[in-house]
């Protein structure tokens, strides 16, 4: 087994364990960590395609490596735009529920 | 461009420039006031502009419009109808608020149900079939009650399903067409070598006995009738209706036979014949005999292009369009004669009866009518055999309910007339239903005659013979026993619901709501979040499989 | 096709400057926002709508009169090492049609976002335009990539300016279904960059000219293909993967619900096109039905589905779920034989021309959706009697709109039918046939649901919230207009969507 085919192995784990979370998670945030590993997995991919050098034939094709740099910094967004809105979320529910609590709070004075 | 073809343009384009005024919301209310004169382009085009053709090029605008005799006595008859039954819509719409909202309705219906008889490219005629029968819905519901939102429903959802159809059957005539031709004649003239022709015709049968009333499909005639208000209720069953007429003499192949569909039509045809007259003469609401009547009526029609139809004879064209022109008159100006005798009350009905009784019994064929014009303009297609038989039994049925109508029409209660604080005399408002109908009733005696002599090339000799008057009063004369028996055992028959068969249906809906909920359930379960994960992977297995399974 | 030919189809032409400002000045509007607050996001976008559209104008004026697509490549570097914008026939109708909306769009918002004081209603404003005008600049990107990464890119930032455009209002409910759709849509997107990466490694360049000439039918290219199709379908909301888009596109506000319904799930659909027909080697006759069955699903679905909602926005967003799965029909219909070129095809006509329809007349649904809600305070079917007389105009452009998504001639939606059933009746697929018509008869079914009840003056008359200006109710009526005038197209295949792409077919085996 050469060192491609490991990598190319513990991307498709990766692939394979991100997708599991994804589909079978209910929690936002272990939804948002499982697309980064699913995301990890694809990147890894990009790693071999590179060290195979498919375009060009030589040994470190740049090509995969701007597109994962590319990839990462998408990746990043995403989560944090995803956390950003599970932030808000949870403060939105926390306010209506300490609403609801206050308002209850205030009847039983009453 | 010649004057024939200004005029075929006016015809539709007067009553569309008074739409565009309607967006104004200032003219709109002053647009009753010129309902009678829209249609007046499109008379003076039946008068003078037969044969004429106007084509816009294919883009942007694809509009072609073709004058032919059948539709010109079609275009004219129902030109001078909706000239009547406006002045009797601007007596009803005198004081109401709403007038404006009825004129649009109106309007566009107008143009619809005047332009089927000029269209002659598919697209064009699809559009205009589509305008008549879609915006006679807001005729239907102009009162708002719930029953006429029911009628409005149930109006909506057939009018719709024949366009389906209507859809699928030019779609597969132009599709058969060399260079997939939009032109109705090319389309049409193509059709015997279709390799979908009986597809074709089925399609074609459907849609257009939808529009017609044709039995099942006629539960949308009775509810619709005696929902709509009086003027409109004139322009749909005289008028509008024609739509499905022309659509038959546009698009069925009576230049080569076809005795499958020509016999089915035939069946279908004589059965609303019977069908119309058996359930009519159970009903008490003068609009809904009338409605039922409109069905046997239609069949009558329908069966006279089914004979065609099997015998590839293209005379039925014009012999049937002569018919339904007659129909439009005595229907319309009967429905109008319901107003008129609503405003004049019980005591002065007589000049408000006896005009209804001649034009009424004309459908049956009372000699020196026009109805009897139009039975013998058919005769010779329903031919001397069965069919010829049963057809003039219909007249004899027709004849029936004919009478029934005017038992009814008398206990027509007089109509609440609202205070209005208006200097209009009380004989003007009298006057205002009662005049249209006198001249409706006039021309419904007059115009079949002059059509009868000039168009069809008849002789009054012909007319007059002892035998065809014979075989016009036989029927009559059965029709009149029957009548004097339903006077007797009437009350014996059983009460059906108005629109009969469409009590089955309140069978079908829970499970038409079932299978809804169905799909709501499923709805709900693919849209979790697992399952719609599981859904995306077994996707893409799926589209992976797919290619593999290519090589 | 040596070397030489496709590098000449790969070189910058005249006016290919064009491509790049029309996505980098939706994005400088955007950066313009940021920078200069919210009190002035909408006076930005008021400049830079009516320049996007000369330039979608120029763009689509330039391909048509030439019949060559325009080519742009970014800082002299040529593909397979740099990338290229290019423009063919449907980039530009596309950019066209993006162009129209957005104006519409900008015009009917102004002064929606506005608050009485500068803070959180600032903060508003400042999020809707500069959000608006970045999906602008990247659904343009979208239309006019050529390299499948770029791709990505672009659709990532389309993705991320929708997202926030469906919470703006904070509620809970909007928050829960933006974050839904961005999972969702982000487990779409790594299937497809999974899918980008395949690619690479199999033929070293990601180019869409370049690679459809390398391609060759092996399952390394199947597999990227089923995988970038499958995330695609995900974020264009087809059956069954639809669960995302109820939610967002009713919940959102009414100006970037038609934004959503109208374009962006057009964008990811784009893509599928560009997929299948340009860069997939033929022979796609199998998945082609099952994206077909998966639209005609859809139909069905979100028709009855739109039948039985109680409230309008959520009839609207199911009636979006049946019209996309129209689209997908073409692909059975287009490939269909497989003898003539599918650009030619009827189909294709017919399923941009839906596409063209349904963005229009969509968009002015949901605007005309929102006046009503603002003026009579709710949105339930049931209860919109009297909405008639309160906004006519917006009413009436609901109806127009719905008459186009009926198939009711004249509108875009009764020829883009229309071709359709001539191309399942030509290639003898008679199965769509009962689709298609079903679905219109639904349509008509909830169409008239709606407008029913407005028709109808019930007393007492409602309660008039708001008044709407006549101007915006005239901005919807505008849109649905458009959709009215795309049905006097004449019913055969249109040249301009074969501009450029024959250079690409030449390439196909």
């Amino acid at each position: 087994m050469n060192a491609a085919t490991l990598f190319g192995l513990c991307g498709a784990v990766l692939v394979g364990l991100g997708l599991y979370g994804i589909i079978v998670h209910h929690e936002p945030i272990r939804k948002i960590l499982a697309f980064n590993l699913l995301g990890g997995g694809v990147f890894v991919l990009f790693g071999i395609i590179a060290r195979r050098g498919a375009a060009a034939g030589f040994g470190g094709d740049p090509v995969p490596q701007a597109l994962v740099i590319t990839g990462i910094v998408v990746a990043f967004s995403a989560s944090a735009v995803a956390v950003t809105l599970v932030m808000r979320l949870f403060e939105v529910n926390e306010a209506a529920r300490r609403e609801a609590r206050s308002g209850h709070s205030a009847e039983d004075a009453g | 461009m010649t004057g024939g073809s200004l005029l075929l343009v006016l015809s539709l384009a007067f009553p569309l420039v008074l739409l565009l005024g309607a967006l104004s919301r200032d003219l709109r209310q002053h647009l009753p006031r010129i309902l009678p004169y829209a249609p007046v382009p499109a008379l003076a085009t039946a008068l003078f502009a037969s044969g004429a053709t106007f084509a816009l090029p294919d883009w942007p605008l694809r509009l072609t419009l073709e004058l032919d005799a059948p539709g010109a006595i079609l275009l004219g008859v129902a030109a001078l109808l909706w000239i009547v039954a406006g002045v009797a819509a601007q007596g009803y719409l005198r004081g109401r608020s709403d007038a404006g909202r009825f004129s649009v309705w109106w309007l566009t219906t107008l143009v619809g149900s005047m332009g089927v008889f000029i269209a002659a490219d598919l697209p064009s005629f699809y559009l205009l079939f589509s305008m008549v029968s879609l915006a006679a819905y807001g005729l239907v519901v102009f009162d708002d009650t719930p029953s006429t939102r029911r009628a409005g429903r149930v109006y909506v959802a057939l009018a719709v399903l024949g366009e389906a159809f209507l859809l699928l059957a030019f779609v597969l005539l132009s599709t058969a067409t060399a260079d997939n031709s939009l032109m109705i004649r090319d389309v049409v003239g193509n059709l015997a070598q279709s390799p979908w022709r009986d597809l074709t015709i089925g399609l074609i049968i459907l849609g257009f006995g939808i529009k017609m009333g044709l039995v099942p499909f006629h539960v949308w005639m009775p509810l619709a009738y005696t929902a709509a208000p009086i003027p409109a209720v004139a322009v749909m069953s005289g008028a509008a209706v024609k739509a499905g007429v022309i659509g038959m003499i546009r698009f069925l192949p009576f230049d080569s036979a076809s005795s499958g569909w020509g016999t089915a039509l035939v069946v279908v045809g004589l059965f609303s014949a019977f069908y119309g007259v058996a359930i009519g003469i159970t009903q008490k609401n003068p609009k809904t005999v009338l409605a039922y009547s409109s069905v046997s009526q239609m069949g009558v029609i329908a069966t006279v292009f089914g004979m065609g139809l099997s015998s590839g004879d293209r005379g039925v064209m014009l012999g049937g369009a002569f018919y339904a022109a007659h129909h439009i008159l005595v229907k319309g100006g009967l429905f109008l004669a319901i107003g008129a005798a609503a405003s004049v009350g019980s005591r002065r009905l007589w000049p408000v009866l006896l005009p209804a009784a001649i034009i009424a019994l004309g459908i049956g064929g009372l000699p020196l009518t026009g109805g009897a014009l139009a039975k013998l303009a058919v005769k010779d297609t329903l031919g001397y055999g069965l069919v010829g038989t049963l057809g003039a039994l219909s007249a004899a049925g027709s004849t029936l309910l004919m009478l029934h109508f005017l038992t009814c029409l008398q206990a027509v209660p007089i109509e609440p007339k609202m205070v209005r604080p208006s200097s209009r005399s009380a004989l003007s408002m009298v006057l205002s239903p009662v005049a249209p109908w006198l001249a409706i009733a006039l021309a419904a005696i007059l115009v079949p005659w002059v059509l009868y002599l000039s168009v069809l090339g008849g002789s009054v000799a012909d007319a007059l013979k002892p035998y065809a008057l014979w075989s016009s009063i036989w029927p009559m004369l059965i029709g009149g026993a029957l009548w004097s028996a339903l006077q007797r055992w009437g009350n014996r028959l059983p009460l059906v619901p108005r629109g009969d068969i469409l009590v089955f249906f309140g069978a079908v809906k829970p499970a038409s709501a079932r299978c809804s909920a169905a799909f709501e359930q499923a709805d709900d379960y693919l849209r979790r979040w697992p399952v719609a994960g599981l859904s995306l992977l077994i996707l893409a297995v799926a589209f992976g499989i797919a290619t593999f399974a290519l090589r | 096709m040596t070397g030489e030919t496709t590098a000449a189809l790969l070189a910058t032409t005249s006016g290919g400057y064009l491509l790049v400002l029309a996505i980098m000045l939706p994005l400088i509007g955007t950066i313009a926002i940021v920078l200069l607050g919210g009190q002035r996001a909408e006076r930005v976008a008021l400049v830079v709508a009516p320049l996007g559209l000369v330039i979608a104008a120029a763009i689509l004026a330039s391909v048509w009169s030439s019949g060559q697509p325009l080519v742009y490549i970014v800082g002299g570097w040529r593909p397979p090492l740099g990338l290229a914008l290019r423009s063919d026939g449907i980039s530009a109708v596309m950019i066209a049609i993006t162009a129209i909306v957005m104006c519409a769009t900008v015009l009917f918002a102004r002064g929606q976002f506005r608050g009485p004081a500068p803070g959180v209603e600032g903060r508003a404003q400042m999020v809707f335009w500069s959000l608006l005008l970045a999906v602008w600049g990247a659904l343009n990107a979208v239309f006019l990539g050529d390299d499948l990464f770029n791709l990505y890119v672009a659709l990532e930032l389309l993705t991320f300016g929708a997202v926030p455009l469906v919470c703006l209002d904070g509620r809970a409910e909007t928050l829960s279904a933006a974050l839904r759709y961005l999972l969702f849509a982000l487990m779409g997107s790594v299937l497809y960059l999974l899918g980008v990466a395949l690619i690479y490694g199999a033929y070293g360049t990601l180019d869409i000219v370049l690679l459809a000439g390398v391609v060759r039918s092996e399952p390394v290219i199947w597999v990227a293909v089923a995988l970038m199709t499958v995330g695609l379908i995900a974020k264009t909301a087809l059956f069954p993967l639809h669960l995302w888009l109820p939610n967002a596109h009713a919940g959102a506000p009414a100006a970037a619900s038609a934004i959503l319904s109208a374009l962006v799930v057009k964008g990811s659909f784009f893509l599928i096109l560009r997929l299948w027909f340009d860069v997939m080697p033929g022979q796609i006759h199998l998945p082609a039905q099952i994206l077909g069955f998966l639209g005609a699903g859809a139909i069905l679905l979100g028709s009855v589905l739109a039948l039985r909602q109680a409230r309008l926005k959520l009839l609207i967003a199911y009636s979006t779920i049946a019209q996309i799965g129209y689209l997908f029909l073409l692909f059975p219909l287009a490939v269909g034989s497989g003898i003539a070129s599918p650009f030619a095809s009827i189909a294709w006509t017919a399923g941009l021309l839906q596409l063209a329809s349904h963005a229009f007349a969509k968009a002015a649904m949901f605007m005309a959706a929102g006046m009503i809600y603002e003026a009579l305070g709710h949105d339930r079917i049931d209860r919109l009697g009297g909405a008639g007389r309160v906004v006519p105009i917006a009413v009436f452009a609901f109806a127009i709109g719905g008459l186009s998504l009926m198939g009711l001639p004249p509108s875009g939606g009764f020829s883009a039918k229309w071709m359709l059933l001539q191309a399942s009746v030509g290639e003898g697929q008679w199965w769509w046939i009962i689709v298609i018509t079903l679905g219109g008869l639904l349509a008509a079914g909830y169409i008239f649901r709606v407008i029913s009840p407005t028709l109808i003056q019930p007393f007492p008359a409602p309660e008039l919230k708001a008044v709407v200006p006549v101007s915006r109710q005239g901005v919807a009526l505008a849109l649905a207009l458009f959709a009215v005038l795309l049905g006097f197209v004449p019913l055969e295949p249109w040249p301009l969507l074969q501009i450029g792409r024959t250079a690409v077919e030449a390439h196909l085996p």
